[in-house]
């Protein structure tokens, strides 16, 4: 079986390492510590697609966070079958940042499905409507409020993308 | 094996921690130069070092670009590798470099560490610092809205005296005189009570708002209250009335705290009601043992926006609520009620009347109550 790449990328210390973590080991920490390069983990899970539950191997890229896309993110992103852009939702310039994330990933990854993850949920509101409107439009996107640390939605934003990337082919991507 | 080029290769690699893996078309390994780590013959290189899934079309690229600076060799992350693809085009084989480089990735990764929370810890400081100059701003705008409600009624009074005295050859007609003194006595009783309000919204600001406690009856307080509220002004053909509960208990609190909450509510209430509105006062003793006194009118209320406005500290209500007073009311009754540790309550909707209510712990209550 095929395993699939996905890279998740953000600004550091929104949550990336530890959406993963949440997802793949069900563990989290309160202690922030960075990620340096990438570090991986590989996943195998059953998701709903197309109706029928199926078995998929993720392979998940937990990149170093940046601010903005940059080289070394690019280089990371190469064979990428989707992303997950996250944001911290306690942060009040979040959406530019991942705005810029996710033309890096049109540019780089043509026709790749984009997650967006709203992180923190626990601790902040979800952005407004027509921003979340703007996003789905804009890039076609799936939008998730998440919540590394309670685990809320964690597990369906990744496996709402898996099911585009899986079912996308030869389908509307 | 036969290659020169690889003994020489392997030479080099030896004691380097560096491996080169040559693969096939099928990403099978078939040639390992070094020992530094377990890669075998025969295996999908895929299986070893995970990172390069997703790269087969790049890998079969005649001049393969891949160049991974730090990627985590498997699943545990204490190995960090650098990877780097080349094809060698004289014999057209693809190599693989995995090169160690968790001697830098921990120099690295404290840097990284404490760059990323140096600037997190200073985003956090340019948003605290945004947010205090905000807090100033708004500190301005209250002394500007203050100096503002202090000039309007000290005109009235300069204005109305200068008249008084001002020598003239026919004396002023009582009625005149009876006016002007009025308007001099209304606009001194209002800037006395915005004095007062101030001087207890700065000792609330900084802590020095006390509280002397006794056990005092709250009916009592609340008729009295009513009797003062129905001598206002605008209380001209306002019905304000008192339902208390069966047995409303005795309440341990700084009574003039207490009577300075309910002349505000009911002031508010006052001013904002048409005559023929009814106000009513309720008292009630809740499931949870709490004593509730509820200020009740049928006026035309609040937006919830208005209503964040005036009960901020340092907020102006806009035009439309100014005539709540001093818009220092409902500022100074959520600190006084915060004070007895009750809990300040506003129900509210635009045209739907207003119900603001004080709920008193049942500590601060009398063991006859309920
Ligand atoms: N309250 C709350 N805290 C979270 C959540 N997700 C992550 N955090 C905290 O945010 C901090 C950063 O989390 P990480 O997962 O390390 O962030 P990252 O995006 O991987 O950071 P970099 O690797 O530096 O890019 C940590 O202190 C986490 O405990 C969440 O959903 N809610
Ligand atoms: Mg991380």
């Amino acid at each position: 079986m095929k395993a699939h790449k996905v890279i998740v990328i953000g600004d550091f210390g929104v949550g990336k390492t530890s959406l993963i973590r949440r997802y793949v080991l069900d563990v989290f920490s309160d202690q922030y510590r960075a990620t340096l390069g990438v570090h991986l983990y590989k996943h195998s899970d059953i998701v709903p697609i197309d109706g029928t539950e199926q078995q998929v191997k993720l392979v998940l890229w937990d990149i170093e966070g940046a601010p903005l896309p940059g080289e070394q993110m690019m280089r990371y992103s190469l064979g990428a079958s989707g992303a997950i852009v996250v944001g911290d939702l306690t942060r009040p310039d979040m959406i530019e940042p991942m705005r810029r994330a996710a033309d890096m990933i049109e540019a780089r990854l043509p026709g790749r499905p984009i997650g967006f993850a709203f992180n923190k949920h626990d601790i902040a509101p979800a952005p407004d409507d027509s921003n979340i409107a703007a996003l789905k439009d804009r890039y076609g996107a799936l939008i998730t409020c998440t919540s590394a640390k309670t685990g809320d939605a964690v597990p369906n934003l990744f496996r709402d993308l898996t099911a585009r990337i899986i079912g996308g082919k030869g389908g509307a991507v | 094996m036969s290659d020169v080029k690889s003994f020489d290769a392997r030479i080099l690699l030896e004691g380097a921690r560096i491996v080169a893996v040559r693969v096939d078309e099928d990403l099978v390994v078939r040639e390992v130069v070094g020992d530094w780590c377990e890669v075998s013959v025969g295996e999908d290189v895929r299986d070893t070092v995970p990172a390069l899934i997703g790269m087969e079309d790049e890998l079969l690229q005649e001049l393969p670009y891949i160049q991974l600076p730090f990627v985590s060799l498997g699943m545990s992350h204490e190995q960090p590798v650098a990877i780097s693809v080349q094809r060698d085009w004289k014999t057209q084989s693809l190599w693989i470099l995995l090169r160690d480089v968790s001697e830098e990735a921990s120099v690295q990764e404290r840097l990284v560490h404490q760059h990323n929370a140096l600037s997190l810890a200073h985003r956090e400081l340019a948003a605290a610092r945004d947010a205090a100059l905000t807090a100033d701003k708004a500190k301005t705008r209250f002394l500007a809205n203050v100096s503002h409600e202090l000039r309007t009624p000290l005109n009235v009074v300069i204005g109305g005296a200068s008249i008084l005295r001002k020598p003239r050859e026919k004396p002023l007609p009582t009625e005149d005189v009876v006016t002007f003194s009025n308007d001099i006595h209304d606009s001194g009783v209002l800037l006395l009570q915005l004095v007062d309000d101030l001087i207890d919204l700065s000792r609330a600001e900084t802590g020095n708002l006390t509280i002397h406690e006794e056990w005092c009856n709250p009916s009592v307080i609340i008729d009295e209250m009513i009797r003062l509220s129905r001598g206002l002004p605008e209380a001209k053909g306002v019905e304000i009335v008192y339902e208390p509960c069966a047995k409303a208990p005795e309440l341990f609190a700084d009574p003039r705290r207490v009577k300075q909450i309910l002349l505000n509510l009911l002031s508010n209430a006052v001013k904002v009601c048409d005559p023929g509105s009814r106000i009513q006062v309720e008292t009630e003793v809740l499931e949870s043992g709490d004593f509730k006194i509820t200020v009740r009118d049928n006026g035309p209320g609040m937006s919830p926006a208005d209503l964040a406005i005036a009960l901020e500290p340092f907020g102006q209500p806009n035009a439309e609520t100014r005539s709540r007073g001093t818009g220092l009311g409902l500022a100074i009754v959520a600190r006084l009620a915060d004070l007895h540790q009750a809990k300040f309550d506003i129900a509210t909707k635009l045209g739907e009347g207003l119900a603001a209510s004080t709920s008193f712990p049942v500590e601060r209550l009398s063991s006859n109550a309920g």
